[in-house]
């Protein structure tokens, strides 16, 4: 291994992990700051059938009930998409962390292939996200030069990410330095862009989901389609 | 323009925006990934393919733009990355205001379909308010908040209005049922009911208010109606003006609390039940100690406690229920009224998506008093039209006046044949009241009598029209004269000079605008009552902005015997009385 490539594995992805948390922290301090509205009313709904506690539960655990929203209900395929694309984020970043920290692992040849398989198909998908960002009309129309260079970043790094899992300089290590550079940026690059959605995912998803629960909304009630 | 120099209204609509922005707005205003998931989820985008200018991510970075530029690191430093953009001139400011007025109804189904949990109704809301801030809003929006602002209510009724058209109400009830007990309190002490109504109620559907004092008669309630503050629509909600929210808000808490009411019941309306019930709190920041529930719950539990006995087969024809946005994306009013309609109806049949997956009327949101909008307002009532239209049903029943003038809208625009009704008016004819005294039939009076000896003019270029209404006046014993044309009215007013007449807006030729304006020019003609007939509600406005005395009386297309002959009923004894 040569010296450039253990800064870029250790030192390197440290830098930027204290970076990322020193700007998450100073990104989360910024939000806080403006005051959470409140609910004075009385409850509102069928007595007992909910409460803001359940409509919070519900409200985080939508994107994970595929069922809850006629969004994800009638675009399954893209919700499919989604979640192997966030599990290419997973794989992705859990391998910045086993190879410095645990390389072992990686001598599974089955955890490799699970891994490569995870991240190759993120990589698909994004390339077929950017496809449908650059060609569908109403996503072109709201997206932004953010939007496509995040995209961009992600798919190169899951397409770099596919090489380094086997954790092999057999061939020269230029994809495990490519990985852990583009790691590097990514999480510096994380807190400015689109990216950091998941930030505000917990925030935006407990509110709306107290106030949907205080409300009588969430869990969504709907009768099926019958016929006439 | 200089790019560089603000207008004084953009200066102060971003420096407002930094006083509005709480936790919930900024975490919606933050979190938006471009995903598109919200796209099909809005009406006016299923009804405009092809056109992105309504996918509400498009619209909602309309307002986003600002936020990042001003207030979103990123889009401080490097805007254009992030498609930032501030605001300069008066121009956008009126750009901004088409959409978040004319290309949203702030429905909230776009909310309720985000992954991330978006909800662009609250903050287009809050744009909505900091335009109105600045003088900058749809001139309907103005008028109606102006009406609620001064005189009290959102559609300017007078007091005395009001008043009269309670007692008017009370005495038919009283007479009809022979017991001094079947009247409308007004401004009782300590009832355990007080009764809040839309406006819209007294100035266009009077027999919601007589069929809730029937059902409040019938149950043996002890209640009452506030002679000031009954308001309980809120044009706060739908400019987003937070205070003009707060200020009717409590003008009707505190009516309540001055009455030392126990409860307030809400009468069928979605943003009067939303924001009474929910939001008015909040806005007018006070905590309400009585208890305050939809007359839709009231209605339910007089069932269930026996209280009044209801006979379903005396409502036979189909019905299908359309939730409001307000009432169930808001409230969580979803299974009530469909428990409610079972007991009463015996053909009820669901619509599909329904409950808080339901689509908008297209009239929500305040849409109903943008005449500017209207076009494409009922160019996406599409969606709607075809949901009501594969239910089958005949009748369609809303929670929701502003509902009610929605979809009678777009019934008439798609000619879907269907009626419009609300809860209230079924559970009133489902009612089996046993009568308290007995009235020999021979001392009624004929129901043919009620218009003997009036003469009543019916102005209408719709021949079929005509012939209704004509037959209807003529079956209660007026003498009816018929006019096809403006001209042709005013010839036949001079020359039978009749008690009253009903008179259609929309008219080739002169309109009905036109024709108004002139009897009330006319000497001989400017005192007799006029009632006005249309399809078009958001033309209203044009006749009250007139210089002239108002019209006694309005009435929407499709009109329906019975309020045509509360209408003319109550403009003639009104017109005798004084």
């Amino acid at each position: 291994m040569s010296d450039l490539l253990h800064f870029s594995e250790h030192i390197l992805q440290e830098v930027a992990l204290v970076f990322m948390a020193i700007v998450y922290t100073l990104r989360l301090t910024w939000l806080l700051r403006f005051k959470a509205g409140g609910d004075r009313q009385a409850p509102t709904g069928t007595a007992g059938y909910t409460t803001p506690r359940r409509g919070i539960i519900y409200s985080w655990l939508n994107i994970a009930s595929p069922w809850a929203m006629e969004s994800t209900r009638t675009q399954f395929f893209f919700y499919i998409q989604f979640v192997l694309f966030h599990l290419g984020v997973v794989s992705a970043i859990g391998l910045s962390f086993v190879i410095p920290y645990a390389p072992s692992l990686l001598e599974s040849s089955l955890l490799v292939l699970i891994l490569q398989i995870s991240v190759g198909a993120a990589f698909a998908i994004g390339v077929g996200r950017m496809i449908r960002r650059i060609f569908a009309k109403y996503i072109r129309a709201i997206s932004t030069p953010d939007d496509y260079f995040s995209l961009l970043l992600l798919t190169v790094w899951f397409g770099f990410a596919f090489f380094a899992v086997p954790n092999s300089t057999v061939n020269g290590e230029w994809h495990l330095l490519t990985y852990f550079f583009l790691t590097a940026f990514f999480l510096m690059y994380v807190p400015f862009s689109k990216i950091s959605h998941y930030l505000y995912y917990p925030f935006t998803r407990y509110y709306l989901g107290r106030t949907m629960g205080h409300r009588g909304v969430y869990p969504i009630r709907r009768a099926p389609r019958t016929q006439n | 323009m200089n790019n560089n120099v603000r207008s004084y209204k953009a200066q102060k609509v971003l420096e407002r925006m930094g006083k509005k922005l709480n936790r919930q707005m900024v975490g919606s205003l933050a979190a938006c990934v471009h995903c598109g998931m919200c796209t099909d989820a809005c009406h006016y985008v299923l009804a405009n393919p092809g056109d992105v200018t309504y996918a509400p991510a498009y619209k909602a970075d309309k307002i986003r733009k600002l936020f990042k530029r001003h207030f979103d690191w990123t889009g401080r430093v490097i805007p254009w990355w992030v498609s930032a953009k501030s605001v300069y001139t008066d121009d956008e400011l009126e750009e901004l205001k088409d959409t978040v007025f004319g290309k949203c109804t702030n429905c909230r189904r776009c909310s309720i379909n985000c992954p991330m949990g978006v909800d662009y109704a609250t903050f287009n809301r809050m744009a909505r308010g900091l335009l109105v801030s600045v003088g900058v809003m749809p001139e309907g929006v103005a008028v109606v908040s102006k009406d609620q602002w001064e005189i009290g209510n959102q559609m300017g009724v007078l007091k005395e209005d009001y008043v009269d058209t309670l007692e008017w109400l009370s005495e038919e009830m009283e007479a009809e049922h022979s017991d001094p007990k079947a009247t409308i309190p007004i401004d009782k002490m300590d009832a355990d009911i007080v009764y809040s109504i839309n406006p819209r109620e007294v100035k266009y559907d009077p027999r919601t208010i007589s069929d809730a004092a029937l059902i409040f008669y019938a149950a043996g309630e002890d209640w009452t109606m506030p002679s000031e503050g009954w308001d309980m629509t809120n044009f706060g909600l739908f400019s987003g003006d937070d205070d003009l929210g707060g200020a009717v808000a409590k003008r009707l808490y505190d009516k309540v609390t001055e009455l030392r009411g126990k409860t307030l019941v809400i009468s069928e309306c979605g943003h009067g039940y939303r924001s009474t019930r929910c939001e008015g709190p909040n806005w007018a920041k006070m905590n309400v100690d009585f208890v305050m529930e939809s007359s839709v719950d009231t209605m339910l539990r007089y069932i269930k406690e026996g209280r009044i006995k209801v006979d379903k087969s005396k409502n036979t024809t189909p019905v299908t229920f359309h939730d409001s946005c307000n009432n169930a994306r808001s409230c969580g009013l979803t299974e009530e009224p469909r428990e409610l309609l079972n007991l009463v109806c015996s053909d009820f049949r669901e619509m599909y998506p329904n409950r808080a997956e339901n689509y908008c009327c297209t009239g929500g949101g305040g849409a109903m008093s943008m005449s500017e909008y209207t076009p494409q307002r009922l160019k996406s009532a599409k969606i709607k039209a075809d949901q009501l239209k594969a239910t089958g049903a005949e009748i369609v029943v809303t929670s929701c006046h502003n509902c009610v003038d929605g979809l009678a809208d777009l019934i008439k625009h798609y000619k879907l044949g269907m009626q419009v009704t609300q809860l209230v008016n079924l559970v009133a004819n489902a009612l089996v009241i046993e009568k308290k005294v007995a009235v020999p039939v021979g001392e009624v009076p004929a129901e043919a009598e009620a218009l003997a000896g009036r003469k009543i003019l019916v102005i209408d270029d719709e021949p079929d029209i005509v012939t209704f209404i004509s037959a209807i006046l003529e079956d209660n014993g007026a003498t009816v004269f018929k006019a096809y044309s403006g001209d042709e009215a005013i010839a036949i007013a001079q020359k039978e000079k009749p008690d009253m007449m009903t008179l259609d807006i929309s008219m080739p030729g002169k309109s009905g605008i036109e024709v108004f304006e002139e009897l009330r020019s006319l000497d001989d003609l400017k005192s007799i009552p006029v009632c006005i007939i249309t399809g078009k509600p958001e033309l209203r406005k044009l006749i009250y902005d007139r210089q002239v005395l108002p019209p006694e009386g309005y009435l929407d297309k499709p009109i329906t015997e019975e309020g045509l002959l509360v209408n003319v009923r109550k403009i003639l004894e009104l017109v005798h009385e004084k």
